[in-house]
Order: structure tokens, then C-alpha cells, then sequence
């Protein structure tokens, strides 16, 4: 039998007149693009949910969730960044969030957003952008050119390689740890649903055929393991992801 | 044999490529934070918001209360020591009324007592002035019979009268 892990399926392709740099000459929907819409319909669903017919008091146990949510996000984001960063609560919170479902959504048999490269990637650069932004606001765009060249000039290379690690590193973490999920729970139900028909088909006549075709020991079992690659992997990364772009950017505030 | 969603069928990507998607993920990251901003944040702000209002002016109605509830135990208590003081004037001034008309009424006594003692001290002088002219009287025919007897000598009644005058003038002021 042979497994063929490979990227997102493509709905419709749109052509375009020109050629992108990097991003090509075609637009594809495809996979990726329509389940992180759907993860967005469902984050937006859940908070329209969690905060229709707010009350003062005597709150429902709806509104104790919305409620507590918000404080988490105001205490994840401030306890990480400090007090000034209260703008940043929403991206946060959005990147979280999304990050987290697109992780999870993978549990329904759908292939995650985020074990595709670009849904990483977009976020990275964003945040990188955003450190960026801090780094030149806190020292001036002088002082951020000049931040390359410490403690040495002949350092300046090094600065350059270290500073585009950090977007890198972000979503190569992320993506490497979701994607490596899909891998082996893709290799174990391929490896399952073999040993299923090996074992099935030593059933004699009629019934081995029939048996061997059902992969009975993918019932179960992946879930066990899916616990920590979808689970716990999909929950760490969210978390790492959003700890570490608190802690960048703060960091780049502070010069 | 089962085939898992993510086993090619149809047209795939390659696994690891930067492509449009890039973009879209992009703006969909910021669409997103728009969304929470709107759907979650501000919705659930906004109530904080306002229990936190809620909660200061029923700190602050609770403090006016108090307040109040102060200065009416004032109030009260300013009554209350007033009522007292009152009580103890009218107190005072009927004990002062009460010894003054004690006082009078032993001065009336007294004075009463010093009348009846003068009436009775007039009494016994005129009882005494009659007793004498009693005694004055009963001496002189004494005397006089006594005289008569032991003389032997009549007497005109003239001489008589004058010599009883002088004797019982004489004994009135011994």
C-alpha cells in the first residue's frame, strides 16, 4: 500500500494576469483557505454565542464564560507583555484562538489550516512586523539600523540571520509540530488498517475477504494517540505561539 | 478500502509551499481580531463596564445613607440631651419651689406661734390685772371688817374708801 502525505487539496483556481514573486500566478481555494473560514464562522458563532443578552447581574453561566474568557485573555496578555500593551489583547486573543481550533478542527477528520506552511507563515510575519514596528518606535529607525551592528560591526550578518530566525522559528515550530501530528496519525491508520487485514484475512474463505476489507483496529486506537499529537501538541503550540509573540514584542518595546 | 480525507483524490499542493493562502491567512488573521473585538470584547466590556458603575453608586447611595443615618443619631441625641437638661431645670426649679414654700410655711408657722404666744401672754396679764382687782377688792372689806372689829371706832365711809385706795395702791405696787 503506499501513503502519500501531500498539501492541500484545491478547490477552484483563479488565474491571474500577472505573475506574483513568491506567491505565484494563480489564486487556489483550496483546503486550507475554506476550513480556517470555517474556523472563523465558528470562533465568531461561539462569542455571539457567549455574549447575546448580557446582564448585570444575575449572569447566566454563559456570560460567567465570555467573562472569564476576557479576563484570561487581559491577564495572559498584560501578565506577559505588561500594562501598556492593551491593544495587543485582541490580536492575542484572535491569534489563540484561531490557532487553537485550527488545531483541534484536524479531531473531525478535516485537515488543520495549520498544517499548512502559509497559515504559520502569515502569523509569523505579522508578529514579526509587529516586532518590528516596537523595536523601531522604541529606538527610532536609526537605532533599530544600529541595533544590527552590536556589539560589533562584524556581527551585523549574525544579527540579520538571528532577527529572521525568530519568524521563522515561530512557524516552522508550529507547522513541523501539527504537520508531524498528521504524519504519523496518517502512518498509524495506513499501519492499523494493514494489520487489520493481515489479521482478518487469516479468517478462512468468504469472511477473510470481506473482514480484511474493514480496518477494524483504526476504531480506538488512533484516538489514544491523538490525545497527545492533536490534543496536547495542538493546545502546547497555541500557547507557545501566542507566549512567544508577547514575549518578542515587549521585549522589542523595551529597545 | 477507507481512504482518510487527506489521501490525494483531486488536485493537492505540495506540502510545503508559500503561496497565496499566505495572504489570505493574513487577512484573516486580521479579520478575525475584528471579529473577537466586536462579538466578544466590546459586548463584554461594555457590561463590565457598567456593573462597575452599578457598584460605585451603590458604594456611594450606601455612604450617603450612612451619612444621613449620622446626622440623624446626632440629631436625635442633640434631642435627647436638650429633653434631659429640660428635666433637670424643671427639676431644679421644684426643688426650689418646694424649699421656698417650706420655708414660708414654717415662717407662717412661727409667726402664727409668736401670735398665739403674744395673745396668751395678753391673756394671763388681763387674767392677772383681774385676779388683782379681785384680790384688791377682797383685801379692802378684809381690811376693813378686820379694822372695824379691832378698832371698835366707826370709820366714815369717806375716810374708809381713801384708807382702802391707799393700801391696795401700796400692795398693787408691791
Amino acid at each position: 500500500m503506499d501513503i502519500n502525505i501531500v498539501g492541500p487539496k484545491v478547490y477552484w483556481t483563479i488565474d491571474l494576469p500577472f505573475e506574483v514573486p513568491l506567491l505565484g500566478s494563480k489564486i487556489e481555494i483550496n483546503e486550507t483557505m475554506i476550513i480556517s473560514w470555517i474556523v472563523m464562522l465558528v470562533i465568531t458563532g461561539l462569542c455571539i454565542f457567549l455574549t447575546h443578552n448580557l446582564k448585570v447581574e444575575k449572569i447566566s453561566k454563559r456570560q460567567a464564560v465570555a467573562e472569564w474568557l476576557v479576563e484570561l485573555a487581559d491577564n495572559f496578555t498584560l501578565g506577559n507583555m505588561g500594562p501598556k500593551f492593551k491593544q495587543f489583547i485582541p490580536f492575542v486573543t484572535a491569534l489563540f484562538a484561531t490557532s487553537i481550533f485550527s488545531n483541534l478542527i484536524g479531531l473531525l477528520g478535516v485537515r488543520s489550516p495549520t498544517a499548512d506552511l502559509n497559515t504559520e507563515a502569515a502569523w509569523a510575519i505579522v508578529v514579526f512586523i509587529m516586532i518590528t514596528h516596537q523595536k523601531i518606535k522604541a529606538s527610532g529607525f536609526g537605532g533599530y539600523l544600529k541595533g544590527y551592528t552590536e556589539p560589533i560591526a562584524v556581527m551585523t550578518p549574525f544579527n540579520i540571520l538571528s532577527e529572521l530566525a525568530t519568524p521563522i522559528g515561530m512557524a516552522c515550530r508550529h507547522f513541523g509540530n501539527i504537520l508531524s501530528g498528521l504524519v504519523i496519525n496518517s502512518l498509524i491508520y495506513a499501519a492499523l488498517a494493514a494489520a487489520s487485514a493481515a489479521l482478518f484475512g487469516l479468517l478462512p474463505g468468504v469472511l477473510g475477504e470481506v473482514l480484511s476489507g474493514i480496518p477494524f483496529l483504526d476504531v480506538g486506537i488512533p484516538a489514544v494517540l491523538s490525545v497527545y499529537f492533536d490534543w496536547f501538541s495542538g493546545v502546547m503550540q497555541a500557547f507557545i505561539f501566542c507566549m512567544l509573540t508577547t514575549k518578542y514584542i515587549s521585549n522589542a518595546a523595551e529597545g | 478500502m477507507l481512504q482518510p480525507l487527506f489521501l490525494a483524490e483531486t488536485a493537492t499542493q505540495d506540502l510545503v509551499t508559500i503561496n497565496w493562502t499566505f495572504i489570505a491567512q493574513i487577512c484573516n488573521l486580521f479579520i478575525q481580531m475584528l471579529l473577537i473585538k466586536k462579538f466578544l470584547f466590546k459586548p463584554v466590556r461594555e457590561i463590565l463596564a457598567k456593573r462597575q458603575a452599578k457598584a460605585d453608586a451603590d458604594i456611594r447611595e450606601a455612604e450617603e445613607a450612612k451619612t444621613e443615618a449620622a446626622a440623624i443619631k446626632a440629631e436625635y441625641e442633640q434631642n435627647m440631651l436638650e429633653a434631659k437638661e429640660k428635666a433637670n431645670e424643671l427639676l431644679a426649679t421644684a426643688q426650689k419651689n418646694a424649699a421656698a414654700k417650706s420655708e414660708e410655711m414654717l415662717k407662717d408657722a412661727s409667726s402664727q406661734a409668736a401670735a398665739i404666744k403674744q395673745k396668751a401672754e395678753a391673756d394671763i396679764a388681763q387674767e392677772r390685772r383681774k385676779a388683782v382687782n379681785e384680790l384688791k377688792d377682797e383685801i379692802g372689806s378684809m381690811a376693813m371688817e378686820i379694822a372695824g372689829k379691832v378698832i371698835e371706832r366707826e370709820i366714815s365711809e369717806k375716810d374708809h374708801s381713801r384708807l382702802i385706795d391707799e393700801y391696795i395702791s401700796n400692795v398693787g405696787n408691791a
